[in-house]
């Protein structure tokens, strides 16, 4: 009867606990939800670090990363590899060759890190060719007899392969977009013109535009100028073996686009056959090896194992690659627990000040139940509970709200082109999907419960210190 | 067969530099089934003398005993389990629990006192019908009137089977026909339920219907009479 007695005692006062569980409902979502868009950002990183990137462990020869000395080179690569596909939990195994050089096209010309991959194998590993801009030509499936490439966006774009041109069929998509006809209108003086970077063109529509259209329509517009002429070549200039200065012309076999700015504008990859051709490097040498995992909790031990099977050579998972990355990975736990702290500190306090309230509005009552034979111990666990109902139905909704917003959010995805420039400068996606793990939802709901129960000990221990007959006698 | 016995008790407040003896040196005795008023002027010490008798109050010295169990020898926990089991309470402002139903707020005490659901039931049933308001059961407190809620409180006081009940000033928030009302069938229950009642009251309705009249004044008790 006392459960009953608590719960009905918190919806006493309707207003009052409406009030509190609406603050607690509130406070738990903008929590979660936080909470589950930076997880959503940490692991959209991760997960292109490691699929995109670097794989989860790295094989190299001890001297090469620092010294990027096409000599060293890992030269029984059979070994190795039987090394990681015989470790349980490795799902994939492959190598690169890695060499250094100079991009250049008619215009420009750019430092890029050259990495020749077994491409077939790398599509199985690695989703990388999933990052393909469509329109672009494809992830070296043209049979050609050219030497092919396949670089990022931000590279196409510093070499000026990729260019803005606003065309008739420019104006149509905008128009199709629900570009107002008046914005287009505005853009016509620009009609034809070749722009061959995306600031100049920025630029010139900037000075065209309203604030307000060129905020909104910004991204529309410089989507629907992008262009991009399928086949176009690039120069890549090297040292071989023999530390000659080498090179040949690429064809671009696509370009892809990821979050990271960094990647895109510095890696490019060519088949390891054309690459090992041009440098001269043996047959079945490889710079670097690269293994998959089945998950990435194998990451630290399998990474271990491997060191010790293979003590000729450097063995690094991504984390140490990019300690960072790891660091923020490390770093959410902590950012969780800050969130926490704050949110339940909030919620703690609105608890205890509801609480006190309700204790002190029902002295003669409270009084009057200790008289009766109500005692200590039944009068804590009624404002206990009652304390608990409070915390619980505030958080309960919260988490409801949360995870309601949380899967469609999930799904459509939080659009922040707006910051897009910072965010993928840092290799980071504007495009959020929140996502939060079971844990976190049932770790959150002890910590409410415990909230509610620590907040009730301050109100309980003020009505335990009443004195019956003097609390009876209270109007 | 003596239910309470009062023995030299004395309470003095310290509270101002001036001792106040709220009771002095009171020595009474209480039989089973008694139906007894406290009465006296404002400040004589009747609802001091209630409250060390309900073990609400701590006597400055001497003895209540209830049914041989010295008040004075028990911790507080135990005295709080003492007055569940053994002492009915009734309030001037009846001081039921507003969320609970008339029925909840007679079943509330046997249920701390852990007795089956279903003999809760039949002995809610039974007071409530004694009482008169078996039919406002589902009723809150705040849908009854002042009457009515008393006479539910009169019920809660009596749920225990209680070896006394102790009605402060019961019909001071009454009118002469709720007062009645509640004094025929707080009568009616001495009767059938043979359990002590003791009130204090200045209510002259309450001690025409009492069977014994003790007055106090001062804090002493200056007459003892026991209607024939």
């Amino acid at each position: 009867m006392i459960t009953a007695i608590a719960w009905k005692n918190v919806w006493r006062n309707r207003t009052r606990s409406f009030t509190v569980v609406a603050a607690v409902t509130v406070g738990v979502f903008a929590g979660v939800f936080s909470m589950a868009a930076i997880n959503s950002s940490i692991l959209q990183r991760i997960d292109a670090a490691v699929n995109e990137e670097l794989s989860h462990i790295q094989v190299n020869n001890k001297a090469f990363r620092k010294s990027h000395d096409i000599q060293n080179v890992i030269t029984d690569y059979p070994d190795v590899e039987s090394v990681l596909k015989s470790t349980p939990g490795v799902t994939g195994v492959t190598g690169r060759v890695i060499v250094r050089g100079i991009a250049s096209t008619a215009t420009k010309s750019t430092g890029v890190e050259i990495t020749g991959i077994d491409t077939d194998k790398e599509k199985q590993m690695f989703t990388l060719s999933t990052k393909l801009i469509p329109g672009t030509g494809s992830y070296f499936e043209e049979n050609t007899k050219y030497n092919t490439a396949y670089i990022g966006e931000k590279l196409a774009k510093e070499l000026n392969i990729i260019r803005y041109i606003l065309t008739d069929e420019s104006f149509s998509r905008l128009e199709g977009e629900g570009v107002p006809g008046t914005v287009c209108g505005k853009l016509g003086p620009l009609m034809g013109e070749r722009f061959t970077s995306e600031k100049k063109f920025t630029k010139a529509f900037e000075s065209l535009l309203e604030v307000q259209e060129n905020e909104k329509y910004r991204w529309k517009i410089l989507d629907a100028a992008w262009n991009y002429r399928q086949g176009s070549r690039l120069i890549l200039s090297f040292l071989d073996t023999e530390n000659n200065q080498t090179g040949a012309a690429f064809r671009i076999s696509g370009i892809f686009r990821t979050n990271n700015d960094m990647f895109e504008s510095t890696s490019l990859f060519v088949p390891v056959n054309e690459l090992r051709r041009l440098t001269g490097m043996s047959e079945g040498t490889f710079h670097r090896v690269v293994a998959r995992l089945e998950n990435d909790d194998l990451t630290d031990d399998l990474s271990k194992e491997i060191r010790q099977k293979l003590p000729d050579y450097e063995v690094m998972n991504w984390k140490e690659i990019q300690p960072d990355l790891a660091m923020i990975a490390d770093f959410i736990g902590q950012i969780y627990a800050v969130f926490m702290i704050i949110i339940l500190a909030a919620l703690a306090f609105g608890i205890v000040n509801t609480m006190m309230m309700s204790v002190l509005e029902r002295t003669r009552e409270l009084g009057m139940l200790m008289a009766v034979g109500m005692n200590r111990r039944r009068v804590f666990i009624m404002i206990m509970l009652e304390s608990v109902f409070l915390s619980i139905t505030g958080g309960f909704a919260g988490m409801a709200v949360s995870e309601v917003v949380i899967a469609i959010t999930g799904k459509t995805g939080i659009n922040l082109m707006k910051y897009s420039e910072g965010m993928e400068a840092i290799g980071y996606s504007a495009h959020l999907y929140p996502t939060i793990d079971l844990q976190f939802f049932i770790s959150t709901t002890i910590l409410i419960v415990l909230t509610g129960i620590i907040s009730s000990v301050y109100p309980a221990r003020k009505a335990l210190k009443l004195n019956p007959v003097e609390a009876i006698r209270n109007e | 067969m003596k239910v309470i016995e009062i023995r030299n008790l004395c309470k003095i407040y310290n509270s101002t530099q001036i001792k106040v003896h709220a009771v002095n040196d009171v020595t009474l005795d209480f039989e089973e089934g008694e139906f007894a008023t406290i009465v006296g002027p404002s400040g004589s010490g009747k609802t001091t003398l209630l409250n060390l008798l309900g073990g609400l109050d701590n006597p400055t010295s001497g003895q209540i005993l209830v049914d041989g169990t010295d008040l004075s020898t028990l911790k507080p926990s135990a005295l709080t389990d003492f007055r569940m089991r053994n002492i009915g309470f009734v309030f001037q402002s009846y001081n039921l629990i507003p969320v609970l139903t008339a029925g909840e707020n007679v079943e509330f005490i046997m249920s701390l006192q852990k007795v089956a659901a279903k003999d809760r039931e039949e002995r809610t049933f039974e007071l409530l019908k004694a009482v008169g308001l078996a039919d406002r059961a589902n009723n809150r407190p705040s849908r009854l009137s002042g009457g009515q809620q008393q006479r539910i409180a009169v019920a809660r006081a009596l749920a225990s089977k209680p070896k006394f009940v102790l009605a402060d000033e019961p019909t001071a928030n009454l009118d002469t026909k709720s007062a009645y009302v509640l004094l025929d069938i707080m009568e009616q229950l001495n009767k059938d339920e043979k359990i002590t009642f003791i009130f204090s009251t200045h209510d002259p309705r309450v001690v025409q219907k009492a069977r014994r009249v003790i007055t106090l004044e001062d804090g002493r008790v200056v007459s003892d009479e026991i209607k024939k």
